[in-house]
């Protein structure tokens, strides 16, 4: 407890990836199971600051997404 | 000379028949643009993520094929002339991503072949659906 900055800096845990870590080299946009953990609830593209995604695959994964949706895969927004 | 995926979405309430002489159909259009069908997946019934003209289903088609450069657009307009297609999609795939198909369609055969053993089993479904 005599370095309060440190035990803060613990809880958060570095992000990874998770196309790096699966070494997957192309987003399909006709795969929704990859997509669908990285829309909101609401539809919405998850940020890769929460996320973890890096640069590259974010884009790719963001270009596979808006594709889905203008094919009916997966929705433009939730209503609740 | 180039590579395109369609992605095509058919009305709901259409027999296999219909399916079948749709895609016939979509295969006459393509190659009236000089082009050939590389491979073609028939997803079946799909439910759509939001309704598009007034349908909550619809018959998912997947189509890998060239087109003759410059074709594209008329081609778009032909598919929207067709009354059975509720929606589309024509992208461009580059020379790599055609590949990877390809490669995955090989894949797909040998693991069909060696699925074999379980081969028995889906006649006896497909003679019970005759059946009824």
């Amino acid at each position: 407890m005599k370095n309060p900055t440190k035990k803060k800096r613990n809880l958060f845990t570095q992000k990874i990836c998770r196309f790096c870590s699966e070494k997957i080299q192309f987003i399909d946009f006709l795969d929704t199971k990859l997509l669908k953990p990285l829309i909101s609830e609401r539809g919405k593209i998850v940020p890769s600051r929460i996320s973890g995604n890096c640069a590259r695959h974010q884009r790719q994964m963001t270009e596979a997404i808006k594709r889905a949706r203008s094919i009916a895969l997966l929705p433009f927004s939730v209503e609740h | 000379m180039r590579n395109y995926q369609s992605v095509l979405i058919l009305k709901p309430d259409l027999d296999e028949a219909q399916v079948d002489q749709s895609i016939e159909k979509i295969t006459s259009i393509i190659k009236k643009f000089g082009g050939s069908i590389l491979k073609l997946d028939n997803w079946g019934k799909k439910r759509l993520a939001y309704r598009v003209k007034k349908n909550k289903f619809g018959y998912y088609l997947n189509i890998y094929h060239t087109c003759e450069q410059g074709g594209v657009p008329d081609l778009e307009k032909e598919y929207q002339l067709y009354e059975l297609i509720i929606k589309y999609l024509v992208i461009r795939l580059e020379e790599r991503d055609i590949e990877r198909v390809m490669s995955q369609k090989a894949d797909e055969a040998e693991s069909a072949g060696a699925e074999e053993a379980g081969g028995p089993k889906k006649d006896v479904a497909a003679e019970k659906s005759d059946k009824d």
